[in-house]
């Protein structure tokens, strides 16, 4: 799971937010610190099935 | 004599979150509690370390703010977390400005007061967790 910095409090904004351990990361997403990342999964390439029988 | 003068620099970071601009004093006090061993024949009292118990209160500005104190400290609050502080927030982990952090501390509780035309602020109080400090 990635996370992106929100506020300079905890470090460059935009930069992704490595967890250490012994960090509230709940904490830290319910008080606008950081967010969790939206990385989308790149589709899969469509296959045609042919199903037609000769 | 050397001393360590605190003008403006120390640094405190609460949950990996710092807290300079709303800090305004901190008082650590490491704890190992005294386990009494004294025996028969003891002519005084002997103890012995038991397990260790420190607490870091912190002094900070009330802000309601978006990120500022408020945010960052009410969802810790029953929880453990992380809490370092250092007497210069440039380059700290040095053996002549060490950075200490408690591990594992615990935020018990979250009090503050509202008092007409007073500055808020408030007191937190971390305890427990391991102490260490990094002076490379």
């Amino acid at each position: 799971m990635k996370y992106t910095i929100l506020s300079p409090r905890v470090g460059t904004p935009g930069d992704e937010y490595v967890p250490v351990d012994g960090v509230n990361i709940d904490a830290l997403i319910a008080g606008g610190f950081i967010e969790q990342s939206t990385v989308k999964v790149p589709k899969g390439a469509k296959t045609k099935t042919d199903t037609n029988e000769e | 004599m050397a001393t360590t003068t605190y003008l403006s620099s120390p640094n405190l970071t609460i949950n990996s979150v710092s807290m300079q601009d709303q800090c305004h004093g901190l008082t650590f006090t490491r704890t190992i509690e005294a386990l009494e061993k004294t025996a028969f024949g003891s002519g005084s009292r002997v103890y012995t370390a038991g397990l260790e118990n420190s607490t870091l209160s912190c002094d900070l500005y009330l802000s309601f703010d978006a990120a500022e104190t408020y945010a960052t400290l009410k969802n810790l609050v029953g929880t453990q977390t992380d809490v370092s502080w250092s007497a210069s927030a440039t380059s700290p982990g040095t053996a002549t400005n060490p950075t200490m952090t408690l591990t594992g501390a615990y935020l018990e509780a979250l009090p503050y007061d509202m008092a007409l035309g007073a500055l808020g602020q408030l007191t937190v109080v971390f305890t427990g967790g391991v102490y260490s400090v990094v002076e490379v």
